[in-house]
Formats: structure tokens, sequence, C-alpha cells
């Protein structure tokens, strides 16, 4: 038993190392990794979906006006109940939802992703990870 | 002598799970990008893991665990530890599935990559199931060997 679970030790030891290393070069690129359960990279819109998403920018109008996704649709918390039934007009359920606002800490498309799914009962809804930063700056 | 033939096709089967089940988690061939993104995902959607950071973690150091324990079972020294390690893991995987199973939850399993072929709840255990077996029997049989390494071993040090 103590054999045993002394060589598990070692084994556990040696996949520490390469993992390390793995994690180390990939917090730089640590975009690449969700943190969250709805969150999807660029990469990852990309790869899965060939890009064929329907972006919601959940930004302020301003901000939506100065420059957006191309075909994103507006759609914010201020202005729910008046943008919500374009949203509805551009929305094919067979296409993912893909939430963005400002990115870092922004809380919008999380809020938004949230009320699709309770208000709407849109079930693929997804979250940009970084949002308009990670888009802007791709 | 049969015995011996049979674990050691037991033996390179299982490596063989673990070395590629591993291997296509941690690099997405198809893409030539790394899996971690695409496993942390598969993890997060077993809704088991509550601190948002575990599966990030997680994603990062089991598919080396998987490798390490698949080359190390090769290894003389080592290849308790690895079927130790084997088992656990194969114990952990029926135990996530079936929970998944359990709440109806309508995921992919992550276990191959994210190209893995799309198989119903009960394939799944009936898979994990098998390799744990397999397992258990080379832990089994590792165990065996270990005992009887270690009179040789003491009459040794008293010579």
């Amino acid at each position: 038993m103590i054999r045993a679970l002394r060589q598990l030790a070692i084994v556990l030891g040696i996949a520490l190392l390469p993992a390390l290393i793995s994690g180390a070069v990939q917090l730089k690129w640590n975009a690449e990794v969700p943190s969250k359960k709805d969150e999807v990279t660029i990469a990852m819109v990309h790869n899965n979906w060939s890009d064929h998403v329907l972006w919601v920018d959940a930004r302020t109008r301003a901000k939506y006006d100065h420059a957006h996704i191309p075909e994103a649709v507006l759609l914010n918390e201020d202005e729910w109940n008046s943008l919500v039934a374009k949203f509805l007009d551009a929305w094919d359920p067979d296409v993912p939802v893909v939430v963005y606002c400002d990115g870092g800490s922004c809380d919008a498309s999380h809020a938004i992703a949230d009320r699709m799914r309770s208000e709407l009962k849109i079930e693929k809804v997804y979250v940009l990870k970084g949002g308009w930063g990670a888009w802007s700056g791709k | 002598m049969v015995g011996k033939i049979i674990v050691l096709l037991l033996r390179l089967a299982v490596a063989a799970v673990f070395l590629y089940a591993g291997v296509m988690k941690i690099w997405d061939f198809r893409h030539g990008q790394s899996a971690t993104p695409d496993f942390t995902l598969a993890i997060q959607h077993f809704e088991i893991l509550r601190n948002p950071d575990l599966p990030v973690l997680l994603a990062v150091y089991l598919p080396w665990l998987e490798v390490t324990a698949a080359i190390t079972l090769f290894v003389k020294r080592l290849a308790l530890g690895a079927a130790t390690a084997v088992t656990v893991m194969s114990v952990v995987f029926l135990g996530a599935i079936g929970s998944a199973w359990a709440r109806g939850l309508d995921i992919s399993c992550g276990c191959f990559g994210k190209d893995e072929v799309s198989i119903p709840y009960s394939s799944m255990m009936l898979r994990d199931g098998i390799l744990l077996a397999a397992a258990v029997v080379l832990l089994v049989w590792e165990a065996r060997r270990n005992r009887a390494l270690i009179p040789n071993s003491k009459a040794e040090s008293l010579s």
C-alpha cells in the first residue's frame, strides 16, 4: 500500500512538471482559456462554428454606433424592451448567439445572456471572453 | 505465461487509450492549437466543480497525468503507481459521466478531445467500465508483483 502510494506520488509529480510548463505558457494566452461555463473565445467561435454565429452587442448605443462586430445586433440592458424585437427578428434557433460587452470585467454580456436564457428561453447563448477588446485587438 | 501475455495486452491497451486521450486533450491537431480551452469547457459542462479556477487547472494537469501514467505503466519501478493512477482516473471518469447522465445533462464527455464521436451515455459508461476493469487487473497484477519482490529485497539486504 505504502509502495503504491509512493509510486503514485512520483507519477503525479512527473506529470506536474510538463503541466506547469504548459500552464505557464498558456497563461500568456489567457484570453484563449475561458474561465466561466458559458464563455467562448474568438478562436472557439471560428473553430466550432466557422464564425457562423449571431453577435449581440451588449454595450451602449453610442459605443455600438462608433464601432461593432460586423452584423452584430444591439441589445443592451437600458434599451432591452425596445431592442428585443429586432434581436428576435435576427435570431435563428440553429445559430449560436454570442454576446459581448467592453471586455475585461464588464458584466453586461453575462447579464444579457442570462436574460436571453430566462426570458426568451434561448439555450445556445454564449459570452465572448475579453469582449469587444478581444475582437478589436485580434 | 498466458497470464503475462494477457496482462501485457491489457497494459498496451490501457496505455494506448490513456496516451491517446491525454494527447488529444493537450493539442488540437486539426486546428494546430492548444486543446486546453475546449477541454476546460468540457469540464465546466459537467457542472461538478463550483470554483471557476478548478476546471482550468484540471484541464491543464489531467491530460499530462494521463500521458505520464500511460508511459510509466511500462516502467517497472513505477508501474504500480501508474496502475493506481489509471484506476483512480477511471473511477473518477465513470463517476463524472454517471453523474452527468443522472442529471440529464446533454454534453459530450471531452474524453478524447473536441473531435471525438458523440456517443450515448450508456456506451460511455460501458467503455469506461471496461477501462476500469482492465485498470483493476493491472493494479492487482502489479500489487502482487511488488509483494513478491519484498522478500527478495529483504533477503538481498540481509545477505
